[in-house]
């Protein structure tokens, strides 16, 4: 096997001690940074499309999204200086009042790896946190919010309420979270909804295509 | 008319019930705690439950524990300042059990709440929180705590060892003082569409503590384990079984719940369907909540289910959501107990 394809099974298994000299020896075989990155991203897909089928669990999601983060390490100062391939920023965080925050790491992994830069703003923020980080980052072409309670539904509602308000344009808005139903994110006015981070990844390509 | 337990013991045997268990009635035994179980011990009282409002406190474990007014519970804090084992292959150097050795009297204080239980009608029932993975998470963060099951499976099972074993010499002192007839135990396993873990590293990892600490209440002469995971975890009920767990309280409606009783009738219990998700929110009605209460009746039927809302205490976050579903499952008693 190519140790482009080894970077790809070795991620989707989460080991994390191995995948950084895979890609460096990936790397020394010739291949390119970015089609590493998007071995990597391809395996996070394959790990995504397995939970939200239930046929992995948490840990493994995390232990694969720790195995590609040591991977990019090797490959950032690479990347930097290669074209980007990056589908836009997606600015995402937990509603006010709400301290969950495994889902929203999980969502934040899996909509990364499939080509967005990230601004993860944190668990419990404002409606005017989330302006803030539209305005000051460049290219936002997603916003995702997550709420894990009921009691914080409203603030849900409030945020996409407030965005809407701003006038700021040129992006999608995707909400979720336990409590979150595809029926509520409508009447909320979200663009999309997803029940779990693989589908979020998928969503938000979708949309942001659309 | 049959009393609470009664008829809570002949819904679980699959007897003859004469109404639904109706949600916490038969656990309802102490007027004076927040849930009507029994919360007071002398160990419960040097770990103060801090209440909404109040700035944050250290719990026993050294685990920071705050509650906001306007968030529905307390939690543990995490940030890089508050969590206390930021490294698991250090656990033995730095977690530290909180003491066990009060003097008899100190117990006794607690007694005279417990003489007072009408034994005929209620069950003396001792709430516990946190379960074994809550308290390793509780001392980790969840993140922490889910990768080291795979980096560092030895030391995560040293630590929980050494927490059932405190878990094992608390449960000896309160069958000695309280003689408690039933144990509601809270540990969530899962999120509203999965167990945290896998069935198999599930089963490595817990199933063996639980069995121990589990049976040990059991030899004592507690009649039920009612155990509080409101969560999906249809996938661990073979585990809960073993366990002997009798009753599971908080199974969310994404358990299947109807489809659990046919499987399982019999070797356990389901006690929710009714989840806070759906009844619980801001904007609620009557109407919403007969609708869930007839579904969950109907669905579910008169054995091995008690409706109830499926948070691990009796009361809601919303005013007057707790007492509705009850006045709800009267109504279904009459219709279906004819
Ligand atoms: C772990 C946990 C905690 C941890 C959180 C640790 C952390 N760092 O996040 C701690 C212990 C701190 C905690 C605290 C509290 N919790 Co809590 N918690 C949970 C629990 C058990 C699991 C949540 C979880 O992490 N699941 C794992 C992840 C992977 O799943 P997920 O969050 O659902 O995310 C997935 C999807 O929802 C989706 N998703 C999530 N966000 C987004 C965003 C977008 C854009 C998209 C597309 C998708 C998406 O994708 C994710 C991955 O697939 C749930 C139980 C449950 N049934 O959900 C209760 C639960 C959510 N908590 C609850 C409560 C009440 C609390 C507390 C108030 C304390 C208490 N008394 O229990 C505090 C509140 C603190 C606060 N202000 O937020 C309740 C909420 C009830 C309600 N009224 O809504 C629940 C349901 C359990 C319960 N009934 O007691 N909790």
């Amino acid at each position: 096997m190519a140790k482009i394809d080894e970077v790809k099974e070795q991620v989707i298994i989460g080991k994390t001690k191995i995948v950084p000299g895979l890609v460096q020896e990936a790397l020394d075989e010739g291949s390119a940074a970015k089609d590493i990155l998007q071995a990597m991203i391809d395996g996070m897909k394959v790990v995504g499309d397995r939970f939200s089928a239930g046929e992995i669990y948490v840990p493994e999601m995390l232990i694969a999204a720790k195995a590609m983060a040591k991977g990019v390490e090797v490959l950032k100062p690479l990347l930097s200086t290669e074209a980007s391939t990056s589908l836009g920023t997606c600015v995402i965080g937990t509603v006010e009042g709400d301290l969950h925050d495994i889902g929203k790491n999980l969502v934040n992994m899996m909509i990364g790896s499939a080509g967005f830069d990230m601004v993860d703003i944190g668990v419990d923020q404002t409606p005017a946190k989330f302006i803030e980080a539209i305005k000051s980052n460049k290219n936002v072409k997603l916003v995702a919010c997550s709420a894990l309670l009921t009691t914080t539904l409203p603030a849900l509602k409030k945020t996409v309420d407030a965005i809407r308000e701003s006038g700021l344009q040129g992006f999608k808005i995707i909400v979720g979270g336990a409590p979150v139903t595809p029926k509520f994110a409508e009447e909320i006015g979200a663009d999309a909804y997803a029940p779990d981070a693989g589908s979020a990844a998928e969503k938000a390509k979708a949309i942001i295509a659309a | 008319m049959l009393t609470k337990r009664q008829n809570l013991l002949e819904t679980i045997r699959g007897g003859n019930p004469d109404r639904f268990v109706n949600q916490y009635e038969a656990f309802d035994c102490d007027p004076r705690s927040p849930f009507g179980m029994i919360m007071g011990d002398p160990i419960a009282a040097a770990s103060p439950r801090v209440g909404r409002g109040e700035p944050p406190a250290k719990d026993g474990w050294g685990v920071t524990r705050a509650w906001p007014a306007n968030v529905p519970g307390a939690f543990p804090v995490h940030d890089e300042a508050h969590k206390v084992l930021k490294d698991i292959t250090q656990w033995e150097k730095i977690v530290k059990a909180p003491r066990l050795d009060y003097p008899q009297s100190e117990w006794d204080k607690f007694k005279p709440q417990i003489d007072a239980i009408d034994r005929s009608d209620v069950f003396v029932t001792l709430f516990g929180a946190p379960g074994i993975f809550e308290q390793l998470h509780y001392l980790m963060g969840m993140d922490d705590c889910l990768i080291a099951f795979y980096e560092e499976p030895e030391a995560m099972k040293d630590l929980i060892a050494y927490v059932t074993d405190w878990k094992l010499r608390y449960a000896k002192l309160v069958c000695d003082n309280f003689a408690p007839e039933v144990i509601f135990q809270h540990d969530d396993w899962g999120s509203h569409r999965s167990s945290l873990l896998s069935p198999d590293m599930f089963e490595e990892f817990f199933l063996e503590p639980y069995k121990k600490w589990y049976g040990y209440y059991k030899q004592r002469g507690v009649q039920l384990i009612v155990h509080h995971n409101d969560a999906y975890s249809a996938n661990l009920v073979p585990f809960m079984i073993e366990m002997k767990i009798d009753i599971w309280q908080g199974c969310v409606t994404t358990n299947k719940v109807s489809d659990l009783i046919r499987k399982y009738g019999g070797k356990i219990s389901f006690m929710g369907d009714i989840d806070n998700g759906l009844v619980d929110r801001e904007n609620w009605t009557q109407e919403l909540v007969e609708r869930h209460v007839r579904r969950a009746c109907e669905e579910n039927g008169k054995h091995y289910f008690i409706p109830c809302i499926t948070q691990g205490g009796k009361g809601a976050v919303y005013d007057g959501v707790y007492d509705a579903i009850s006045r709800e499952i009267d109504k279904m008693s009459k219709e279906m107990f004819r």
